[in-house]
């Protein structure tokens, strides 16, 4: 038993233990993007803000597109990981952690963003100081503050019994180690402690995730503008957001699976099961989509149909389509049958996906600034090189921050694996044994005649 | 050999009582820019029940927040030492 438990933390620790050319070479790639979205934010903080294409109408374009999905992925980790913790589901020991840290760390490139489209980020002291709760910008930075601080909590709390292996094993880092290992050696105690502790923010996660995709809807929502102003915005960016995670999550995991060889951890029956789950956020995104644009086009009211008419056949026709085929028509043909070939399948409906849903946020955000509702001339979006490059450098800032951390911590999750072994596989046959009607039962039926 | 020992989990005690200073630090900070909120609020009349409706879930869940840190911290370390 022993002999297997090294076995397993050694290939877990090995991404730590040992770095590979590959690791620098990604490192590179990635930094030339960051390098590009750098200088572009000099130049933006040296000349303002005109040198995007931000301009009267359309005051918010890429830098609140990406935003609002980069807070839609961070759905990913925290929720996606509470709901499979309390419901028990077995097969969730190696994606939880995975999950979690895409939360913190898009989050944090999130949060960024709007730093970004302030322009001049000194005025963020102006929201410390003069903020007012009546706008729900200020919810959204309150809600932000509260899900970042909980999922950082929620996932450094599952790390200590990993880290505290990685103080006993690896010789380097020692004192970073032992710190954060709050002194783990694994007793009854201990255990008690964190596990109390991490049932907690399970379920305190889950309702703090919800309502902070709905304070980001609000946003929009809470303005009179056209196709903002809907009842359905909440729900509709909790959907989005969901499905958002669980793509990324996805990718996240085939590209960990193939650069650190964890097939024996990350399996096809997986992907098959995030792949359904992808499934089912696919028809319930579209029937949300459905539901917002027939309840516009049936009040036709004029200035709602005007953004109507833009996203269907006007400007913005190439974006709303292909949001449409990469959101529901990709996904549903690629994930409809998984018997085989699975992980291909699963990894073209998710990439799909995050391209479809960057676009979703994009048709939300830009055409009904276009077309507003007050009497400003009507106005084009164009990107300039210095939002594309911020736009790069934000995503390969967030998977260089990705690397890193799987160069610091393990990311599958060591000892949920073990307890996976040891106790996990007992407690799944007392449980379903407790779901089943019990034997005696069954003979008095039985003895009864079925009455 | 001993002295080094008992000088290194010095360290570490110390670093790891600072983070959890650090916590409470930042918890303390937001809950006072919220009471800020609401103080700006009510001197401009400028819709303080806002305010002081926001504050009512958001500085309790800070709070759980920090007590579920402290909790762990405190368990751990505490019983640590007790050992």
């Amino acid at each position: 038993m022993a002999d297997h438990k090294d076995v397993h933390e050694d290939i877990l620790l090995a991404p730590i233990a040992q770095t590979g050319p590959g690791f620098y070479w990604a490192v590179a790639g990635l930094a030339v993007f960051i390098l590009w979205g750098a200088i572009a934010y000099a130049v933006q903080f040296h000349q303002g803000l005109g040198v995007t294409g931000l301009q009267q109408p359309v005051s918010w374009g890429f830098y609140v597109t990406n935003f609002v999905f980069f807070i839609g992925i961070s759905h990913a980790g925290t929720l996606i990981s509470a709901i499979l913790r309390l419901s028990k589901a077995e097969w969730r020991r190696p994606i939880t952690r995975m999950a979690e840290v895409i939360t913190c760390m898009v989050l944090f490139i999130g949060a960024g963003q709007i730093l970004i489209d302030l322009g001049r980020p000194d005025r963020m002291l102006n929201v410390i100081r003069y903020g007012r709760y009546q706008s729900p910008l200020l919810w959204d930075a309150t809600s932000i503050s509260a899900y970042l601080t909980a999922s950082v909590v929620y996932l450094y709390l599952p790390m200590i019994p990993d880290i505290a292996v990685l103080r006993d094993r690896l010789k380097k880092r020692k004192l970073f180690y032992s710190v954060l290992a709050l002194g783990w050696t694994g007793t009854e105690h201990q255990q008690r402690i964190l596990n109390r502790a991490i049932a907690i923010m399970a379920v305190l996660v889950i309702p703090i995730a919800v309502s902070v995709h709905t304070v980001v809807s609000f946003v929009f929502s809470m303005t009179l503008q056209p196709m903002w102003h809907s009842t359905i915005f909440g729900p509709y960016f909790v959907v989005g957001a969901i499905f958002s995670g669980i793509a990324a999550l996805i990718v996240a995991m085939i590209v960990f699976r193939k650069a650190y060889g964890f097939e024996p951890y990350l399996k096809p029956i997986h992907f098959r099961y995030l792949g359904q789950l992808l499934l089912i956020m696919a028809l319930l995104w579209f029937y949300f989509t459905f539901a917002e644009y027939l309840t516009g086009y049936y009040g036709a009211e004029p200035e709602e149909m005007k953004v109507f008419w833009a996203k269907f056949t006007g400007p913005f026709w190439p974006f709303f389509w292909g949001m449409v085929l990469c959101n529901f028509i990709i996904p549903l043909s690629c994930l409809v049958r998984l018997s085989r070939r699975t992980i291909g399948k699963v990894l073209a409906a998710s990439l799909s996906v995050t391209v479809g849903m960057w676009l979703e946020r994009f048709i939300i955000v830009v055409p009904t600034l276009s077309f507003p509702r007050v009497p400003f001339p009507e106005g084009v979006y164009s990107p300039s090189w210095v939002e594309w490059g911020l736009m790069a450098g934000s995503f390969a800032l967030f998977a260089l921050f990705y690397l890193l951390f799987t160069k610091l911590f393990p990311i599958i999750s060591i000892w949920e694996i073990q307890e996976g072994r040891e106790v996990g596989l007992k407690e799944v046959e007392e449980r379903l044994l407790t779901y089943l009607p019990d034997e005696a039962e069954g003979k008095i039926f039985e003895a009864s005649g079925g009455r | 050999m001993e002295r080094e020992r008992s000088d290194w989990d010095r360290v570490v005690k110390t670093l790891q009582w600072a983070i959890a200073g650090v916590f409470v630090l930042f918890v303390g900070g937001l809950i006072i820019w919220i009471i800020h909120l609401i103080r700006t609020a009510w001197r401009l009349g400028d819709v303080p029940s806002a305010s002081v409706g926001i504050s009512l879930v958001a500085i309790p869940v800070f709070l759980v927040l920090l007590g579920v840190v402290l909790y762990v911290f405190w368990g751990l370390l505490a019983h640590q030492r007790e050992e």
